[in-house]
């Protein structure tokens, strides 16, 4: 066989598509990897029992979500994220974030940080590990729950994308202090009352039934909130000011991450909601409700970092929150 | 905190425990067992999650970091097969065949897998177990993906992949991976992990994945013995969770090892029977062999199987339930099957054929006691009734097994000339079994078995035709409007190899690139 | 038998309930010693029809491809129904001949013993 050279014969293909895919890419056309991966791969009838962990709905169900849409693979994730893409992504941004440590860690950057700033890092980013922990077992329970691949694939990717997170504010720590440092952040999380608040929000997420509004409380709003907050108004504009650019370095991962991570949740925000003002409105209401309780929870770690001026940057962050869910259809 | 003057250097299991262990707290503003509301209702009894031996020690940056070189190397080979034609370099278009099983049965599990292990991980309080179960469900998706573009440049030449989401949930026989997997995520997370994790991973991968990826590069399939070697590394992870889990769940109560060991007889017998269509693969749809199905039981099951068991006997546990029925059986059951799809062979999404006289040979050789006296007379009788004109397509439907959904196709433990029936009685209502194994695990359940979607009551009920359909009108034929539902292309996807569209095209292309040098 | 473990009640309806096949029932049979026929086949059928209709009308197509079906002596055929002897009256129904709801009946031909005395 070796002597036939398969490359000069020119043949037809039968079909360029599944046709599944041909179907939902208007007729049968070369299709993406991410569309073949993901359009109608997850089962939706004839399923054979229902689950001895939740006997009122069959595996997958529409019904364990109050937003209704008629087809569920409107959702488009704009990263175009199947394991392929979502690996080398990441891939490239942790070698950017090896970099950097490497850098603060042979240039001697943590001795060269103030005391304070030193402080502040720790004090603010090692009880997120615990944060980042409920981030990934909200978007695990997302994916569980989540209805047709097109939505809940990309929330393992993020499941792991909040583990790996936690593991870089581990080696942060690992790297400002020692293992201590991470039992007594530990400490903080649990028993500190500026952190009550945050740990409240999440545990209260943890036992949400409806896996859209799950959404709405992790994804959109406390991220859309505490990202914003602690990497660009507190790591990136204070602490750096304050001499502690290394630890900007440091969170580069997170920073990038939220950015990209932002456009997917806008995208999948946006798509609910246009598709019936029944979502819209549930949509809306979800997020006026965690808005509010989110504001609440991140009070006093902003003030504690940021003091006098804690209250007009939470001003900034809720008034910039608004005016993104408001591009996205929603009405606060 | 003050700063400390020289760092201790921390080792890989110190450090990785760190990356992991203590991100998880003990919730207080909402209780445990409603923040973990999956952890209890099994009857398995956990005293210590942190007892938990992580299996495998990798953090997320270095798992991106590894695995995105894998996703650059297997893709490059997809590729490059894609735009060579590799797919003329196949031993025959025969083969296409037993991709066309695995891209329809295999893959939409691989995906399954994904959502049973983000639902198990999510569901465990402990964090190392949750992080592992996390990671392999990742892994899924991947397996998943990789296998369906691996596939995709087939699914432009040959028919029968051109459906798969569909026909899994629809096509008769698929009913029996797919409910074997519907089984294991709709049970418990515990019993998942013993059903994928253990027996599933670890007990009877190899004989899932060698077959298939030593049957591609046998047969000159690059591109599935490509990503099959790249899931390896993956697999291997996978394998020491299922033997993690089984060791961390017996080591932590006595009172668990009644319930383990029976959903190890329960699931090592739900997976041989889903190997039934692996077995017919190996000894009947590979142009070019690796070896017998009986052979591989041997090797991965007999002698692998036997070791580890052994080393499980320190818990308590004994080797599974039927192993004597099994291993009778392994002289029949690919023959058996054969016979199965060969006849219902009008209402499948491959093709079959009757094995050539080199073939049967081979068979007759490695299956000494049975082809010839069993089986052969068969073929042969179906292949001069083929030569006659007469093909052999069975048109009236079978009977199932309401457990494992295989049609009643197997023989007396002992008796291979009598079909084996046996049945139980429920609330007033008859069900029926292939096995003792099958009847056995009904009567443990019935209130999970008895919801079975069995393909062929479904379509007398009346609920596998598309809309606008009559069943009523004059002259009603119900396997074109079931072949439609199915997606399955009559004429095209199905019927016998001989005289089927990928022979001709097959032999038409290939001759173009050996003419055209 | 054992309930299922889960987090709440779980009970369903049978899937196969006699009332979701539009007034027929399944009958199930089986022809021992002719595993040409991979597996016992199953038919959904009247109730009331006679046992002759059965055999005489249902029969033929599903077994009439082997070559011995001709050859069946029915004077002296013999009938397992759940694996027990069965003396079917061929003129009543099979509601009458005590045949209810998934039924599964064996069919026995002394003297024929499928191709080449194979079993086939």
């Amino acid at each position: 066989m070796s002597t036939i050279d398969l490359r000069t014969v020119t043949i037809k293909p039968l079909r360029h598509t599944f046709t599944h895919v041909a179907e939902r890419i208007g007729g049968d056309k070369p299709a993406t990897r991410y569309q073949e991966g993901t359009f109608d791969i997850q089962a939706t009838h004839n399923f054979h029992y229902r689950p001895t962990w939740d006997p009122d709905h069959e595996i997958f169900d529409r019904a364990r979500t109050a937003i209704v849409m008629k087809d569920w693979y409107a959702f488009r994730d704009p990263r175009q994220f199947y394991y392929g893409t979502y690996t080398a992504a990441r891939a490239r941004q942790q070698e950017t974030a090896e970099s950097n440590f490497a850098f603060v860690e042979s240039r001697g950057l943590v001795s060269a940080l103030p005391e304070a700033v030193r402080h502040l890092a720790l004090e603010l980013l090692l009880p997120l590990r615990h944060l980042e922990w409920g981030g990934n077992m909200n978007n695990a329970q997302i994916c569980d729950y989540g209805y047709g691949t097109a939505i809940s694939q990309p929330h393992i990717y993020k499941a792991m994308d909040h583990l790996g997170i936690a593991q870089y504010l581990t080696r942060v720590g690992l790297l400002l202090a020692d293992e201590t440092a991470l039992d007594a952040a530990k400490q903080q999380w649990i028993a500190d009352p500026k952190w009550q608040g945050l740990r409240k929000y999440v545990e209260d997420s943890f036992v949400l039934k409806d896996w859209f509004e799950l959404f709405v409380a992790h994804n959109l709003v406390l991220d859309g909130l505490l990202y914003p907050l602690v990497y660009e108004r507190i790591v990136d504009d204070d602490i750096t000011m304050k001499g502690g650019s290394a630890i900007a370095m440091l969170t580069l991962f997170m920073t990038e991450w939220y950015g990209e991570t932002a456009k997917w949740v806008d995208a999948t925000i946006k798509t609910a909601a246009a598709e019936s003002p029944a979502n819209a409105q549930q949509l809306s209401q979800w997020t006026r409700e965690y808005l509010q309780r989110g504001v609440r929870a991140i009070q006093p770690i902003a003030r504690h970092a940021l003091g006098a001026n804690a209250e007009a940057v939470l001003g900034d962050i809720e008034d910039q929150f608004k005016s993104r869910v408001a591009k996205l259809g929603l009405a606060l | 905190m003050d700063m400390p003057v020289a760092k201790k250097k921390l080792g890989l299991k110190e450090r990785y425990a760190l990356m992991t262990r203590g991100l998880d707290w003990q919730t207080t503003y909402q209780p445990m067992d409603k923040v973990f509301p999956f952890a209890k209702y099994e009857g398995i009894k956990i005293h210590d999650w942190d007892k938990w031996e992580d299996p495998f020690r990798l953090t997320m940056d270095a798992y991106w970091k590894y695995q995105a070189e894998k996703e650059k190397k297997l893709y490059a080979i997809i590729d490059a097969f894609a735009q060579n034609n590799g797919h003329l370099g196949v031993t025959d278009a025969r083969y296409v065949n037993t991709l066309k099983l695995f891209l329809n049965g295999i893959s939409p599990l691989e995906y399954m897998a994904h959502r049973g292990f983000a639902h198990v991980g999510r569901a465990f309080p402990g964090v190392g177990t949750r992080v592992a179960c996390l990671m392999q469900s990742l892994d899924e998706i991947r397996h998943s993906q990789t296998q369906i573009h691996s596939m995709s440049n087939y699914n432009k030449y040959y028919n029968g992949m051109h459906s798969f989401p569909k026909m899994l949930q629809r096509v008769w026989y698929m009913s029996v991976p797919r409910s074997f997997f519907d089984d294991a995520v709709t049970a418990g997370p515990f019993e998942f992990m013993i059903a994928v994790g253990f027996s599933f991973e670890y007990v009877l991968t190899n004989l899932l994945f060698v077959p298939f990826v030593s049957g591609a590069a046998y047969n000159g399939d690059m591109g599935a013995m490509t990503f099959g070697f790249s899931a390896q590394s993956d697999e291997a992870r996978h394998m020491t969770l299922g033997l993690e889990v089984i060791k961390f769940v017996l080591e932590q109560d006595p009172d668990n090892l009644p319930i383990v060991q029976r959903w190890i007889d329960k699931w090592t017998w739900r997976g041989y029977r889903v190997l039934t269509l692996v077995a017919m693969m190996m000894d009947y749809m590979l142009p070019k062999r690796v070896m017998s199905w009986k052979e591989a039981w041997e090797v991965y099951f007999e002698q692998n199987g036997g070791a580890l068991f052994k080393d499980l006997a320190r818990y308590g546990i004994r080797p599974p339930k039927w192993l004597d029925q099994i291993e009778f059986d392994k002289d029949h059951i690919s023959h058996q099957a054969w016979s199965t799809l060969y006849q219902y062979g009008g209402a499948s999404n491959f093709h079959t054929w009757m094995p050539s006289d080199e073939e049967m040979d081979w068979l007759s050789a490695k299956y000494p006691n049975t082809f010839d006296k069993f089986y052969r007379p068969r073929f042969e009788h179906w292949r001069d009734e083929q030569k006659k004109g007469n093909r052999f397509y069975n048109m009236t439907l079978p009977m199932l097994c309401q457990t494992c959904q295989i049609p009643m196709i197997f023989t007396e433990p002992g008796d291979p000339t009598q079909t084996c029936y046996r049945e139980s009685t429920h609330k007033g209502m008859k069900y029926h079994f292939c096995s003792d194994g099958c009847k056995e695990i009904f009567d443990h359940e019935p209130e999970k078995y008895k919801q079975s979607w069995l393909p062929v009551h479904q379509i007398y009920q009346g609920n596998c035709f598309n809309p606008g359909v009559d069943p009523t009108a004059e002259g009603f034929k119900p396997l074109p409007v079931v072949l439609d539902y199915y997606g399955v292309g009559f004429g095209r996807d199905n019927l016998d190899f001989e005289g089927s569209e990928d022979q001709k095209n097959f032999a038409a292309w290939r001759g173009a690139a050996t003419t055209n040098v | 038998m054992a309930a299922v473990a889960a987090v709440k009640p779980y009970e369903f309806e049978a899937a196969d309930r006699l009332e979701n096949f539009h007034g027929n029932q399944l009958l199930y049979i089986g022809w021992d010693q002719h595993l040409m026929f991979c597996a016992p086949f199953c038919f959904p059928l009247p109730p009331a029809m006679p046992f002759r209709a059965f055999v005489e009308q249902v029969l033929p197509g599903a077994f009439g491809y082997h070559p011995e079906f001709k050859q069946i002596d029915w004077s002296k055929a013999e009938w397992l129904a759940s694996g027990q002897p069965f003396k079917p009256d061929w003129d009543k129904s099979l509601t009458d001949n005590g045949l209810a709801h998934k039924a599964v009946l064996r069919l026995r031909t002394p003297g024929l013993t499928g191709i080449k005395g194979s079993a086939t």
